[in-house]
């Protein structure tokens, strides 16, 4: 109750100059939105610049920033450029934490893209309280499974297939191709652990030997061991990596030096079986010729593909210096996915409606992936396939046999299924007009 | 006039403290609140390594791994054993310091360099150690969750407050604590030992098991530290304690001087601060990503180096020397 007078007119006074403003003000859902004016729109991504990680995936920011540059060029998203805030995390989740809150409250961006890792991201995810400041969480890069949890994390939608569809996927293509030999599973003891071992035991497929190492302790030393004791098997044993890249190609510089390379029939998992990664580590280019991979997007070596050769084309002129490997095409996949969302959400963009569109509209966006998106009102995971294929000497990865076999899965019991997919092609000059 | 004792003073002093962040906390904006519990957990890790070093004259290059085993000792009381957080972070502390006394049995033997690598090892080896327990969670951890804050504190009270509030209170308490402890009998005792080990032992101490004390009470620090450290990541996972969080402890506590608890809240400020100098020093003169990366590590370093060069026992003999010379 207010009892001075003087102060009961200035607050009447105060109230109707308020509500006129909320009346004259056009747009005044949009002023609510962080991260946006008419003429910019703000994401942040918290990712590995620097240390061991930022080795393989140091390229992602810089591919996608280029890949908006080249929107910002072509007149935006409905008027509004692009503005990618990068903030460096070192792979670590402390830092991924204080980098993600640090985007969302000192940077005020309205959406994240791309965020790399499970253990750094889970913890991001809830220290920036992402859930209840509802900030969009797109396109994460990882393929553990627990993201695609809703109630935990509402806002986030992951892109990579995971890894136990990963898993069961080679379960079925090991016991097609190379039935009778003995199979060795050498995979990384963390989520690809809880996720891809799961997936092999749900691919029903027989492990000869199974060996689990955590991340950082695979030594040289270890990986000689480990391979002096897998050539004793009879035959041409199935060598499975699933690991990192580093740790892949430690073991295949160990299998060179003790003349094992074609003891064993070698296939590396889609996290660690970039090509251009490896020989860049020093594996040699005959080591890599014949390694069956799996993968889901096109070779980004085969520029006869519609998407590889637009994205090499931006790469070259917004990126210059970077090569282009399947990590730039990954990091610009993703910033073509982006600018679809923000498209489909029309030109009265909230954060609520981010999140709606891509549920809405999600599955049909166009990239350069061969596998289907999987986005809809119930499901935050993106791709749900792969395909086998087999590295060249010169790091091409064609497909097994020369038929290319697109197959989908689901990460628990569900059966794998050839898939009828057919790729939306590029938008024009690479630039999307969807709504 | 009322008569104050030293450790009724203490207490004064601290409530005042406790007050002061309780007022500004309610006026700060919530990425301040965030930064500022990071400030009072690592002022506490830097806390944990002064009354090791500084006190008893032991040093360690380890406390990464003893942060580790007090966040997942809370973590799993939380999780596991359904207890309240407040209890997890007292379980924290205690795990970690039982866990030090331990260890500090096993090490009271050796000392300088000798000590240095073994709780190196410790560092290097325990996060890794971490994934053969699948009850640690792997490399993925596990959740460490203080729930929301209480709702009688209204709507508006952010989460950010609610850490700003658990931690400071918690590293209020902890420092009292230490604080009272150190200018007691035992804190004269660890300084003997430290400035010369062969005349307290003539003295009658026992010098090898005030070092284990010492030992333990600085790991049960570190615990609780680590149990906030998680709190604020809002779960614990082996990656989360580098070797590198380590040497940052050390540089905290160099640079505020070793031989005092009193600047304690500059070294957590300049761990929490120098990123954020670097990101504005590049936002103004415009340098490129790679930059941002690596001026923090810069600075720290030269920061280190000043302070070594320039105020080798902390800002506040500087700031006395100065005074005498003036």
């Amino acid at each position: 109750m207010i009892r001075n007078t003087r102060m009961k007119r200035f607050s009447i006074v105060s109230s109707v100059v308020a509500l006129g403003a909320m009346v004259l003000t056009t747009v005044p859902a949009q002023a609510a939105e962080p991260g946006l004016t008419s003429k910019e729109i703000k994401l942040g991504i918290s990712t590995p610049l620097t240390g061991t990680a930022a080795l393989s995936y140091g390229k992602i920011p810089g591919a996608m920033k280029a890949y908006f540059d080249f929107i910002n060029a072509n007149g935006g998203v409905y008027g509004r450029k692009i503005k990618l805030v990068v903030r460096d995390d070192k792979y670590l989740p402390t830092l991924a934490a204080t980098q993600t809150t640090n985007l969302v409250l000192k940077d005020g961006v309205f959406a994240l893209v791309a965020a790399l890792g499970t253990a750094t991201h889970s913890k991001a995810y809830a220290a920036a309280s992402l859930a209840t400041k509802k900030v969009p969480d797109l396109f994460v890069n990882t393929g553990f499974s627990g993201f695609g949890n809703r109630t935990k994390y509402p806002t986030t939608f992951t892109v990579l297939p995971s890894y136990a569809m990963e898993a069961k996927i080679i379960s079925k293509f090991v016991k097609d191709k190379f039935p009778g030999q003995a199979v060795a599973l050498v995979a990384q003891d963390d989520e690809f652990g809880v996720d891809g071992v799961n997936g092999f035991a749900a691919g029903a497929l027989t492990l000869t030997s199974k060996t689990l190492y955590p991340q950082s302790s695979m030594t040289d030393a270890r990986a000689k061991a480990l391979l002096t004791g897998l050539s004793a098997i009879p035959g041409k044993p199935v060598v499975i990596l699933f690991g990192t890249t580093d740790v892949t190609a430690l073991i295949f510089k160990a299998a060179e030096s003790l003349n094992l390379v074609s003891k064993f029939t070698w296939i590396a998992g889609s996290v660690g079986g970039d090509s251009n990664t490896l020989l860049a580590l020093g594996v040699k280019a005959t080591t890599i010729d014949g390694v069956v991979a799996a993968s889901f997007f096109p070779d980004a070596k085969d520029t006869t593909d519609e998407y590889v050769k637009a994205f090499s084309k931006i790469n070259a002129k917004y990126n210059p210096g970077v090569s282009f490997d399947n990590v730039v095409l990954q990091g610009m996949n993703s910033a073509l996915l982006t600018v679809q969302a923000l498209r489909a959400a029309g030109k009265n963009l909230t954060r609520a409606g981010l999140i709606k569109a891509i549920e809405s509209k999600g599955s049909k966006f166009a990239s350069a992936a061969l596998v289907p998106l999987n986005y809809s009102a119930t499901s935050h995971i993106g791709y749900n396939g792969y395909w086998m294929g087999q590295l060249n000497a010169k790091g091409e990865l064609k497909p097994f046999g020369g038929m290319l076999s697109v197959v989908t899965t689901d990460s628990t019991t569900g059966p794998i299924t050839p898939s009828t997919f057919k790729r939306p092609s590029l938008p024009k000059n690479g630039i999307p007009t969807n709504s | 006039m009322l008569k104050l004792t030293p450790s009724k003073k203490r207490t004064i002093f601290f409530i005042a403290i406790g007050w002061a962040l309780l007022l500004i906390g309610d006026r700060i904006g919530e990425l301040r609140q965030y930064q500022g519990s990071f400030v009072a957990m690592y002022a506490l890790a830097i806390a944990s390594i002064i009354l090791l070093t500084g006190y008893s004259g032991q040093l360690s290059l380890g406390h990464s791994a003893l942060m580790a085993v007090g966040a997942y000792a809370g973590a799993l009381s939380i999780n596991n054993l359904h207890l309240h957080p407040a209890i997890a972070l007292v379980i924290a502390t205690f795990v970690a310091g039982l866990f030090g006394l331990l260890l500090g049995f096993g090490v009271a033997r050796l000392s300088g360099p000798y000590l240095a690598g073994t709780t190196l090892a410790l560092a290097v080896s325990l996060p890794t150690l971490a994934n053969q327990f699948p009850i640690l969670g792997g490399e993925q951890g596990v959740v460490f969750d203080v729930g929301l804050p209480p709702a009688r504190f209204g709507e508006n009270f952010s989460q950010y407050k609610w850490f700003f509030w658990i931690s400071t209170l918690a590293v209020l308490i902890m420092l009292w604590l230490i604080s009272n402890f150190v200018s007691s009998r035992y804190g004269r005792t660890f300084r003997a030992i430290r400035d010369n080990e062969t005349a307290a032992a003539l003295a009658g101490l026992n010098t090898g098991r005030l070092k284990v004390l010492a030992f333990a009470i600085s790991s049960g620090m570190a615990g609780l530290a680590g149990g906030l450290l998680v709190m604020l990541i809002s779960g614990v996972s082996p990656s989360a304690f580098p070797l590198s969080l380590s040497f940052s402890l050390l540089t905290g506590a160099v640079v505020t001087g070793v031989y005092s608890l009193r600047g304690v809240m500059l070294g957590g400020l300049v761990l929490v601060a120098i990123p954020e100098i670097a990101d504005s020093l590049v936002t103004r003169i415009g340098g490129s990503e790679g930059f941002t990366a690596t001026l923090p590590g810069f600075l720290v370093s030269a920061l280190l180096i000043l302070a070594v060069l320039f105020a080798p026992n902390g800002p506040g003999t500087l700031l006395h020397t100065f005074k005498k010379h003036h």
